[in-house]
């Protein structure tokens, strides 16, 4: 008992972090068919953010995630008007190469600036506190960024389907072409699916740089993670990242605790199994 | 008779490419051959031996991801097949190299077959990815099982001398030979299945998928055979890589990254054309070996990976088809 | 002909830049060749050995005086007419293939007398089955699974104690405890400590490491609780760590790199564990990264290691040193560091016994080599290779391990509490907690 319950909530507290950064990849693709190999590197350059302004300013992490979220989108956007506009027409091993690419360099970039060392934050009013609760004791970061995860999903979530824009990118995503005679600026909004994509990343970084460490590095597990929850969920659904992230989360935090060798397999077994019977993931459509 | 005659003349003809190809690939056949007596660099030579394990690795995997057009991102967990067979069958019974090749290969497009049933019921992306959780589970079973070796790997035991029977060789103009021999063997094969039956259908397939039905093909037969082909092709390099490097663990021969830079070459150089697999080795592996070499162990890490990282976008952003698109629009234009 | 101008191309690229690397100019200097994990995810660690090495060239090529050690000295290498050694470093990535195509870089091409590297133990596998082939010396001053020195060459010497060692040296460590050795601590009934719970990850070398404390539990008969690995460079160790909490048991013991090291006590903390000892194998628990990213929380941590600043106490010769390291890196040495400075150390005394750069010569040199223990800067009894454990061949046998622990950080010294009759500060145990 008291193993399931504390299982539980660490793997869903985990998951919703992985929900958070798997919802701009999802997000990005449902507009315009693509998958960003660099999205861990957008998450790394959130982390960084939050890394450099609390170590040199020094400024509580927390106050860190606006300026992280705001870099995340200018990456995004200047990604897509430099590069991913451009992959656009290109068959999909070319779109994911280029992608690749600038996960190459936004990786090596940090390493050169950065060197390879690991760093951590270490000040913070929430950095190293735990909460006891009965049976759980949990790091009070990742309560808060549980939390923040799920406001940023509302807010997402909102924007998409009460807002104009939202109702532009949701035309984009259906019929690019469509979308373009009716006098939506698609472009435009490619560029902003990219921008909320890069922001919702490295606010997850930002988020993350509280409990985990920070290293030029660090991207591609998690990138490959959110691949797995965007496309369990299914490409382009929000709900569907969302609770995919959840049972990532939950699936990883239970595999780990019995047969830790082995949990990222049960993480793409279940994808697998999942997709075989529903080829679009869990809310795709 | 005239159908032995017929098969040698499909395996060996390019009578179908134009003139500028045969004699294009003539000066390379040349050149690969006088290769080791011409540059005496240890790093040269190896360079050139990693370059043809490339080439014949992404020859294999033009099969589905160019003349197929799936994008398969887990083409190393063949390699890791291939090598892994090779390695514990000279490990436990010293079986002579030339046998371990056929259960590598037969094991990875067994396997292939297996999965392929499945996954081909997806599409694009969910078809990557799932081509890429497949291999990443293969590579954490390698490290889980305890018969393999787990991530302690095999390490094969050294001959001195010149030792055709495992292979293993005291000089890279063994190595060179020996690569190469695969090489042809590989290409080949590859220019006979681009002209076979299934071959037109892979690529009938590809170009449109309802038209192909239409046409009788049976779609998803098609997909499942070339996919379990491609995978017995990636296990001949993972075999050489064993008695190459005389030491395998899952992460040298089974890796992300390995997938990648195999789908990698063949993108560059042109996904769909028998040469585009040659062509991007030959661009990626130089530049990744000698940027690695002089730059990568200076203070500042990095600089050769960016350098890398920008060929990359470009190459993806300008020339979607590959160096090989570059070639072919050169000569349309000429020719008009 | 658009393709034939490409062949060319790409046949003038080649050659171009097959040539440019042979155009160095002869110089009197020895080359030897570094290879070090100096990019992917290790490359905190292979900076330090690289600094470490760096330093110690730089020691036997310029006058050092009032070291204490016959090296500092020196003006280049005495036996060989002052000739300068030149490290000729090179990536391995970490990856093994890339370490063999380096290792046949370095030995054919850049003509490197012989090769040092590799740190992990899976690059130093296929990296000297090269030097094996080629007939080049490999010394290997930094990696530590016992498979290494088991496979009977004759071109590969290693300086550092391995796992087997290290691992007797911890089960010695916990005898010690209950039998009540440790000075200033009252002995620890066995049943505080017991059970052992392990957590390694799944490289070779952790791998390794479990095989061993598997067998010297079994040995010393002590139980083991939990005893797992787990995916290195892991996204998340919170389930593995409450696994080892979960498990009840005083000791926990690891095997990781330092990202999974870091993630591994913030869990733990996280989680309030209340071990009574915690032990590292080296590696990541000796990393700078490691104690500059918890500061506080590494207070208590022990690990084993082969150097530790505070050795100054009882040896002047390495306070100098690690004087001159501070000053160049900002850190102290650690036992990374001082590993591969002990390698280049090893290569400066064989070429000088040597006189000669000749293979041959060198070979026998190194079999024959010895150097006291007051000649380098660890606390060894020296360097002569043989056979200490069954099965070894070219291993020093007179090196040894110390266990250290973090005290009094962010502003401390890991004090050394293992040998006992080394002990720099008294244990702190039981394992103070995490706040």
């Amino acid at each position: 008992m008291e193993l399931a319950v504390q299982l539980i909530v660490y793997g869903i507290l985990m998951g919703l972090v992985f929900a958070l950064i798997a919802l701009g990849l999802s997000l990005i693709f449902g507009v315009m068919n693509i998958v960003n190999f660099a999205h861990g590197e957008f998450m790394m350059v959130g982390m960084y953010i939050a890394y450099l302004l609390s170590t040199f300013l020094p400024l509580d992490p927390l106050l860190s995630l606006p300026f992280a979220a705001g870099a995340g989108y200018l990456l995004g956007v200047v990604s897509y008007r430099l590069l991913i506009h451009h992959i656009l027409r290109g068959p999909m091993v070319a779109q994911l190469f280029g992608t690749f690419g600038l996960m190459l360099f936004l990786r090596y970039l940090a390493m050169y600036i950065f060197t390879p060392d690991v760093r951590s934050i270490k000040q913070g009013i929430l950095v190293g506190k735990t909460l006891s609760m009965g049976w759980i004791n949990v790091d009070a970061s990742k309560v808060f960024s549980a939390g923040v995860c799920v406001l940023a999903f509302a807010a997402v979530y909102w924007m998409i389907y009460r807002t104009k824009l939202g109702r532009g990118l949701r035309a984009t995503s259906i019929d690019s072409e469509a979308a373009k005679y009716m006098g939506i600026d698609t472009k435009g909004m490619n560029a902003l699916a990219w921008g909320i994509g890069g922001a919702t990343v490295a606010l997850a970084g930002a988020l993350l740089a509280h409990f985990y460490y920070v290293t030029p590095t660090v991207g591609m597990l998690f990138t490959l993670i959110a691949f797995a929850t965007v496309a369990l969920g299914g490409f382009g659904s929000i709900v569907g990242a969302f609770i995919a992230g959840i049972l990532i989360g939950l699936i990883m935090v239970i595999s780990g605790q019995f047969v830790s060798e082995l949990k990222f397999s049960f993480i793409y077994a279940v994808y697998f199994l999942v997709v075989v019977f529903r080829p679009r993931g869990l809310f795709g459509w | 008779m005239v159908r032995l005659r017929q098969l040698l003349i499909d395996i060996f003809s390019f009578r179908d490419r134009p003139r500028f190809e045969r004699i294009g690939f003539l000066i390379f056949i040349l050149i690969v051959l006088i290769f080791p007596w011409m540059v005496t660099s240890a790093y040269g030579r190896a360079v050139m031996i990693k370059f043809l394990l490339f080439a014949l690795f992404g020859l294999g995997w033009n099969l589905i991801g160019g003349y197929g057009g799936q994008v398969d991102l887990g083409q190393a967990k063949n390699v890791g097949f291939g090598a892994y067979a090779t390695a514990l069958m000279i490990v436990w019974w010293k079986v002579p190299f030339w046998i371990t090749v056929i259960p590598g290969i037969v094991i990875a497009a067994a396997e292939s077959f297996v999965v392929a049933y499945p996954m081909f019921r997806l599409k694009g992306h969910y078809f990557a990815i799932a081509t890429l959780c497949v291999a990443l589970v293969w590579k954490e079973l390698f490290i889980f099982w305890d018969w393999t070796g787990g991530a302690r790997g095999v390490e094969l035991p050294i001959r001195s001398g010149v030792d055709f029977v495992y292979m293993q060789f005291n000089s890279p103009i063994y190595y060179h030979y020996f690569i190469l021999f695969l090489f042809l063997m590989q290409f080949f094969f590859v220019n006979w299945f681009r002209k076979s039956k299934l071959g037109y259908e892979v690529q009938a397939v590809r170009d449109n998928e309802d038209a192909a039905a239409s046409l009788g093909i049976n779609v998803y037969r098609t997909k499942v055979i070339n996919y379990t082909i491609a995978g017995g092709l990636g296990a001949l390099g993972g075999s050489f890589m064993a008695v190459y490097y005389l030491y395998i663990d899952p992460d040298a021969v089974m890796p992300l990254d390995l997938s990648i830079l195999i789908a990698m070459t063949v993108m560059v150089g042109g996904a769909g054309s028998i040469w585009g697999p040659i062509i991007g080795a030959a661009i990626l592996i130089p530049l990744d070996m000698y940027l690695g070499a002089w730059l990568g162990a200076q203070k500042r890490l990095g600089i050769d990976f960016m350098i890398y990282a920008m060929i990359m976008m470009v190459i993806a952003a300008k020339e979607p088809k590959g160096i090989w698109g570059i070639i072919e629009r050169v000569r349309k234009k000429r020719t008009r | 002909m658009r393709i034939k101008s490409g062949v060319l191309f790409f046949v003038v690229i080649l050659s171009l830049l097959i040539v440019l690397p042979n155009l160095s100019f002869a110089q009197k200097e020895v080359k030897i060749g570094v290879i070090l994990p100096l990019s992917g995810p290790l490359a905190p660690i292979g900076k330090s050995l690289k600094d470490g090495a760096e330093l110690a060239a730089d020691i036997v090529n310029k006058k050092y005086p009032g070291i204490g050690i016959p090296i500092a000295e020196w003006e280049g290498i005495p036996g060989l007419g002052g000739a300068k050694i030149k490290l000729v470093f090179s990536d391995s990535r970490g990856d093994p293939a890339w370490g063999a195509e380096q290792a046949k870089r370095l030995i054919e091409d850049e003509k490197v007398v012989g090769l040092l590297g590799a740190y992990q133990s899976a690059v130093t596998k296929t990296a000297s089955v090269e030097a094996e082939r080629a007939g080049i010396p490999f010394v290997n001053p930094d990696s530590t699974s016992p498979d290494l020195s088991k496979r009977g060459f004759k071109w590969f010497w290693r300086v550092t104690p391995h796992e087997t060692w290290f691992t007797r040296d911890l089960f010695d460590f916990l005898d010690g405890l209950v039998a009540g050795k440790s000075p200033g601590v009252k002995a620890v009934p066995k049943s505080e400590l017991e059970p052992l719970a392990v957590a390694v990850e799944n490289t070779e070398w952790g791998a390794a490491s479990l095989t061993e404390i598997e067998k010297f539990a079994k040995e010393r008969g002590w139980k083991i609780a939990e005893g797992f690995k787990y995916p290195h460079k892991a996204t998340d160790l919170t389930s593995e760590s409450r696994r080892l909490t979960g498990s009840k048991a005083p000791t926990f013991l690891f095997a990781s790199y330092v990202s999974d090291a870091i993630l591994f006590v913030k869990a733990m903390k996280e989680m309030k564990a209340t071990p009574k000892v915690v032990w590292g194998q080296n590696a990541g628990f000796i990393a700078p990264d490691f104690w500059k990213t918890l500061g506080g929380d590494v207070n208590g941590i022990v690990s084993r290691d082969v150097f530790a600043a505070v050795l100054g106490k009882v040896k002047p010769e390495a306070d100098r040193i690690n004087k001159i390291y501070k000053e160049r890196s900002g850190f102290d040495f650690d036992g990374s560091s001082a590993r591969d400075f002990i390698g280049v150390q090893v290569w400066a005394h064989a070429l000088d016994k040597a006189k000669s750069t000749d293979p041959k010569v060198l070979q026998k040199a190194l079999n024959e080599l010895h150097i006291p223990g007051k000649e380098l800067i660890m606390p060894w009894k020296g360097v002569k290779f043989g056979s200490p454990f069954p099965g070894d061949t070219n291993q020093n046998e007179l090196g040894s391990g110390i266990i250290i622990q973090y005290q009094g950080y962010p502003d401390g010294k890991p004090e050394i509490v293992f040998p006992f009759e080394m002990a720099t500060s008294k244990l702190i145990y039981p394992f103070p907690g995490w706040k």
